[in-house]
């Protein structure tokens, strides 16, 4: 039987925010349709609107000619619209079948063969009985598609999906999903990712800024086209030239362990590295793999034995961040707003906080207030921070001029490494572009880069030298022309 | 000197009755926190529910009445904190804090009334088996309804939270409301119902000090309880069968401090009282250590407040 699936002039507005200005759009079964736009763009809102996470201020929403009434998840459910988060809505603590039979009306007993059959049809294979956080986030993903299916959805919608997959588990996914849209069921895929548009979609269309900007079929589009009508503007490509090779050591990493009493976290296992003046070391994996293990080991927030890191001729494995600072190395942590700045400080405020010992800054134990603002005002301009308020509370900053402040005031110190954690995570194209810059002028300036990353076409892009991490093992240090995505995926999944 | 094998048995009977009231208003709580609230206004929920029993027993003359009477009173209670931490979305903390002080201020008020009035006999059950077996009989007869039904309650408490759906839904939803929410899960319905369910337990822990333990009105009567069942169930990591261990040792102890007092052994009297509060807590704290486990039952989204965004 055929769905159809109407959006008719859909608005949302946040706040000093239009998230959904007057969209309208239809999709038909049998095809799977991509929504692409950057972040902020409106997709999500769109698509929590049909999940009915977010109840709209003006719009109506047709399944095959019937009105619905989202005002709740369970509504979506009720009316066979499936949804798989982009951040998985999985209880960890919970067993993948606790997880499943959670919203299901069926007895345990027929589930579990249902769940079976659902399992064999597709290939999957999971382990229904141990929690679910000692699961892949490409099985989590699963155990999500799972859920969606055990209630033979009419839509399936998949918001972000290969954010956290590899190249093999995207290449099944997209697979299932093709099987899923042979069977009748009508996918909406939404990424920011062109590539994937390009090889899964029959149609996309493009939202920019609350706004749909177009509907069209993917046979009459190039990657080029779409990405000029997603971010509005011609965007110029950078490119790093290559490296002056050097064989001046600046920190070497010996005999690196790290063992943590939390089963939530990853242990580091005997990691051996070094890097060069100048160079940029990308660290690729899958998230969760011991990345923020191995960002928090060599920034000091995790101490470790003081020969197993040696800086500038100088054994530094038992100092803290703040005293590793000192030596001239600088930290971009993932999680802007958890790790990097204080949400509720003001954006002056946030500067001083790596530099304490400053002179400058403060006086016998008293805020120097006008040379911090100072300092604050130079870094805004130097680094192209979008905003002349520096009284503004961190939160209020978008994360792409955050992210610029946070890399403005590590870079001002000009320490001779910068460590960064997925700089550009969430961001849109412009301020990755930005980043990516500043990056690359930092290794012309002969200072080294150590970028932990999930983002592949960024590692190649930026790095020198590209090892992978997986369960907490280095894989072995390659030059970065011999290696591709592929290459990269395959390592990501843990072969050797 | 020839000890009579039925006053052991006595004296185990004894230390039982004193761990009722920990096992009751911890199981309670236990269901509270499982859904992601932390609640410290036990003891004050407790104090409610015992002047409430109390008053309800001398007003009406019956027990009944005043057994379902101090539930419901706990209930009421509950619901305040309920309303103020899921609907107003104030701190769990500071409102719990807020709760028990404020269950002893009005506990002391209504009281001032019913000081000195003697209680009421409470019915006991199977009496006449208590001397058919040495030892046995006196640990396994003779003891309230209330009594009987708080020694099976960690057990319905472990298969309600394992076993049903309903206490699948209460744990995923202390594990992670917004997903619950996602789910279609009503998580402040469930979060308010746990919160009442555990103030009707604390009303009933109460009701059994005042109106069956000693069966007298006398103010703060709880004397701390309520914060060693908030204890339990912390260091018993959510468990409800070594709720039921750690009540046990805390009774234990507490009785058998009184004996050792009584005996005139040696030991400063403020030492042999301080001693099942550290016993219970080092007991538990030891038999709990696996950091997996704790990970795994430590409800995730506990003492947090949930905003739904729309």
């Amino acid at each position: 039987m055929n769905t159809n699936l109407k959006i008719s002039n859909v608005t949302k507005i946040y706040p000093g925010c239009v998230a959904n200005d007057n969209v309208s759009l239809e999709f038909n079964s049998g095809k799977i349709y991509a929504l692409l736009g950057e972040n902020g763009a409106g997709k999500s809102t769109l698509v929590k609107i049909l999940s009915g996470v977010i109840i709209p201020d003006e719009g109506k929403i047709y399944l095959n000619e019937n009105n619905l009434k989202l005002n709740s998840p369970l509504d979506a459910k009720k009316n066979d619209i499936g949804m798989v988060f982009q951040h998985f809505n999985l209880f960890e603590t919970l067993s993948v079948f606790e997880n499943l039979i959670i919203d299901s009306d069926e007895q345990r007993e027929s589930l579990r063969e249902k769940i079976d059959t659902i399992m064999k049809k597709y290939n999957f294979s999971i382990d229904l009985d141990i929690p679910v956080l000692n699961l892949s986030a490409g099985q989590k993903q699963k155990v999500e598609i799972i859920r969606c299916l055990i209630r033979s959805p009419k839509v399936l919608i998949m918001d972000e999906p290969t954010s956290v997959l590899t190249e093999q588990e995207t290449s099944e996914l997209f697979l299932s999903l093709k099987k899923f849209s042979e069977e009748g069921i009508l996918i909406i895929y939404i990424t920011h990712k062109l590539k994937e548009v390009m090889q899964l979609c029959d149609e996309v269309a493009v939202m920019r800024k609350g706004k749909l900007i177009s509907v069209s079929e993917i046979k009459n589009e190039n990657i080029e086209s779409l990405a000029n009508k997603m971010v509005g503007q011609n965007l110029k490509t950078i490119k790093k030239k290559k490296a002056k090779t050097s064989s001046d050591k600046l920190i070497k990493i010996t005999n690196l362990n790290f063992t943590s009493e939390d089963p939530f976290e990853t242990n580091l296992m005997d990691i051996n590295f070094s890097v060069n003046r100048g160079e940029c070391l990308g660290i690729a994996g899958i998230s969760g793999n011991g990345q923020s293990e191995l960002f928090q080991v060599l920034s000091g927030e995790i101490i470790s034995e003081k020969d197993s890191i040696e800086f500038n001729n100088n054994y530094i494995g038992d100092l803290s961040p703040q005293e590793r600072r000192e030596y001239l190395m600088a930290f971009s942590p993932e999680d802007r707003l958890e790790q990097a700045a204080i949400p509720q400080m003001k954006i002056f405020e946030n500067v001083a906080l790596n530099n304490f010992k400053s002179s400058n800054f403060f006086n016998n134990g008293l805020i120097n207030e006008n040379k911090i603002k100072e300092h604050s005002k130079k870094i805004i301009s130097d680094f192209n921070v979008n905003t002349d308020n520096i009284e503004l509370k961190s939160q209020f900053l978008s994360g792409g001029n955050l992210q610029k402040l946070i890399i403005g005031r590590e870079l001002i110190t000009s320490p001779d490494l910068l460590i960064c954690f997925n700089p550009t995570w969430g961001l849109d194209v412009g301020a990755i572009n930005y980043i990516h810059e500043t990056l690359i002028k930092i290794n012309e300036q002969n200072k080294s880069i150590i970028l932990i990353s999930t983002d592949t076409d960024e590692l190649l892009k930026l790095s020198d030298k590209i090892s992978v991490i997986h369960k907490g093992k280095l894989s072995k240090i390659m030059n970065a022309e011999e290696v591709t995505s592929e290459k990269l995926g395959i390592l990501m999944g843990g072969a050797n | 000197m020839i000890i009579d094998i039925n006053f052991i048995g006595l004296i185990i009977a004894s230390i039982m009755a004193s761990a009722v009231p920990l096992i009751l208003a911890s199981c309670g709580e236990l269901i509270t926190e499982r859904s992601g609230v932390l609640n410290l206004g036990v003891e004050g929920m407790m104090i409610i529910g015992a002047i409430s029993g109390f008053a309800l027993m001398t007003v009406t003359g019956s027990l009944i009445i005043a057994i379902f009477g101090a539930m419901l009173a706990g209930v009421l209670i509950s619901t305040i904190f309920a309303f103020l931490t899921q609907t107003l979305i104030t701190n769990h903390v500071a409102t719990g804090l807020a709760l028990t002080i404020f269950g002893i201020g009005i506990s002391a008020m209504i009281g001032k009334n019913f000081v000195g009035i003697p209680g009421k006999e409470f019915p006991v059950l199977f009496e006449s088996l208590k001397d058919t077996i040495p030892l046995i009989g006196p640990i396994l007869f003779g003891h309230s309804i209330v009594f009987y039904f708080a020694f099976a309650l960690p057990f319905i408490t472990s298969y309600f939270l394992k076993k049903t759906k309903i206490g699948l839904i209460v744990r995923a939803v202390g594990d992670s409301p917004d997903s619950a929410s996602n789910q279609g899960i009503n998580v402040r319905l469930v979060r308010y119902a746990c919160i009442l369910y555990g103030g009707a337990m604390s009303g009933l822990a109460g009701a059994y000090l005042s109106m069956i333990y000693t069966p007298q009105w006398i103010e703060n009567m709880t004397g701390g309880r309520g914060w060693i069942a908030l204890a339990l169930v912390v260091f018993s990591t959510w468990n409800p069968i070594k709720i039921l261990i750690g009540a046990m040792i805390f009774g234990g102890l507490t009785i058998i401090q009184f004996h050792m007092q009584a005996i005139g052994v040696r030991i400063p009297v403020q030492f042999l009282t301080a001693l099942p509060y550290i016993v219970t807590i080092i007991v538990l704290v030891v038999i709990s250590r696996d950091s997996r486990k704790i990970r795994l039952s430590t409800p995730s989204s506990l003492g947090k407040s949930f905003h739904k965004d729309n």
